[in-house]
């Protein structure tokens, strides 16, 4: 079994701690090992918080590295946007001695230290190359056949590119290799690259995430989707709660269930809607809901 | 790049302004359906008036509100071939808005909320409760105290304080 320090982040188990359930029932019956640190801060969150001189922004993540250092353990994220802003710290730190120093000397007064000792990994890197595509075939227990599914893989991850290397920016194509995986068919779609809005929900006005969403939506829904599924938690607030907003704005006749990839999978591993808490998504629909209990039965 | 193998601190950021001459204003980055900036789906944007130049031709760019749109998804800077990076541009009229107090009071709120409890989301009875439903452990907020110790190091808490007292 491999052992990972547990950044869960601040989206996740405040907002969709019943996502946090199933990542950690999920993850554990794949031989990946959950280690909570209860000392791990926001990561800080790289939009709204990474904007000062970056320092405190680095000096911040830097300090949760050190608390994965200290374990000895790599870690483990499930959110594109606490990836983006640890990996890069993550580089940078280890790339540029004089930015460490300065970073180490705001460490000292809290008995801090950055070391470069680990990696940090997002969930989807770990089901790549540590568990390894495979193995999720084994455990697949009733393929999700028959369902279309619309891959958002969600920017942070992607790009930049050089520093990421997880995906094509413009042509993503390892979360449908992702959802292949577990029997299901991705939808090809327009649009594919195209970020969920989250800025516009909340910084800007909510009638032009609405009119993004309902472009993303309408291509996912001509190519097929049956549901959408996505790796980051912002995307699947857009996806879930936007969508909600974007079907009284724009007064959309349909609607596209989203999953976080981790339910997807532990559907494909047996487990039933209520199990992945599905119910608590704002977006539902009965066909989608049928065709998985046709895959199942 | 931002930060890849090279960090900026917020002095050499300041000198960013030679972005918006070296742009062409091809509008590349902007529209082309699918592969540019999301911001370009709020309607005041369009194929001749788009969000990047809105944000490069600012008269005074960092009192433009709308560079709190980007997300920083990179986009502009991978798909110009001009090597302009609009968003190195847009990410330092951030930090000089900031210096100036004119921070986006959305933001100004989540680095409270992560100063104050380690968590950029308001710590919710709702989600507690939650929490408890599901066998999940309380969220630990122990972090805090240090956070905020960083940011005195660093000078975030004394610009959030000066942000605060003009605000009073």
């Amino acid at each position: 079994m491999k052992r990972f320090a547990f950044f869960r982040g601040c989206f996740i188990p405040v907002r969709f701690p019943h996502i946090e359930y199933v990542a950690r029932r999920v993850l554990r019956e794949l031989d990946v090992d959950l280690l909570d640190v209860d000392g791990f801060s926001c990561c800080p969150e790289p939009v709204g918080f990474g904007l000062n001189d970056k320092l405190t922004w680095m000096a911040v993540a830097a300090r949760n590295i050190s608390l994965a250092e200290e374990e000895g353990h790599d870690i483990i994220t499930l959110c594109n946007g606490c990836l983006y802003t640890l990996k890069q710290a993550n580089v940078v730190l280890k790339e540029n001695e004089e930015l460490r120093e300065k970073v180490n000397e705001m460490l000292a007064p809290i008995d801090r230290q950055f070391k470069g000792t680990v990696e940090v990994k997002h969930f989807a890197h770990v089901l790549l190359g540590d568990v390894g595509l495979d193995e999720v075939e084994k455990r697949v227990e009733t393929p999700l056949k028959g369902l279309t599914v619309a891959c958002h893989t969600g920017c942070h991850i992607t790009s930049p590119l050089e520093l990421m290397q997880f995906d094509d920016p413009y042509d993503p194509v390892v979360l449908e290799g992702m959802v292949s995986a577990l029997g299901a068919t991705p939808a090809d779609y327009d649009l594919k690259p195209l970020c969920c809005g989250w800025t516009l929900t909340n910084y800007g006005s909510r009638q032009s995430a609405s009119r993004l969403l309902g472009a993303k939506l309408a291509a996912m829904r001509e190519g097929g989707a049956d549901c959408v599924t996505v790796i980051c938690p912002q995307c699947h607030y857009q996806f879930d709660m936007g969508q909600v907003i974007a079907v009284r704005n724009l007064k959309l006749a349909f609607r596209l269930p989203v999953l976080f990839y981790l339910q997807l999978l532990a559907l494909a591993m047996g487990y039933s809607l209520d199990e992945i808490h599905y119910r608590n998504h704002r977006v539902r629909n009965s066909r989608f809901e049928e065709k998985v209990k046709g895959a199942q039965a | 790049m931002i930060l890849i193998g090279k960090y900026l601190s917020l002095d050499e950021s300041l000198n960013l302004r030679e972005a918006a001459e070296i742009c062409l204003k091809c509008g590349v980055c902007c529209v082309i359906k699918g592969h540019s900036c999301h911001v370009q789906y709020d309607e005041r944007f369009n194929a001749t008036r788009t969000y990047v130049y809105n944000c490069l031709a600012a008269e005074d760019p960092v009192e433009n509100p709308n560079i709190w749109l980007c997300v920083s998804c990179h986009k502009c800077e991978e798909i110009c071939a001009y090597d302009v990076s609009p968003i190195r541009f847009i990410e330092a009229m951030k930090a000089q808005a900031f210096q100036r107090g004119l921070m986006h009071t959305v933001m100004l709120g989540e680095i409270e909320n992560v100063l104050s409890t380690g968590y950029a989301f308001p710590l919710t009875s709702s989600a507690a409760r939650q929490r408890e439903k599901l066998g999940l452990e309380p969220l630990p907020t122990a972090s805090a105290e240090e956070l905020m110790r960083i940011a005195e190091e660093t000078g975030l808490a004394r610009g959030l304080r000066r942000i605060k007292e003009a605000e009073d």
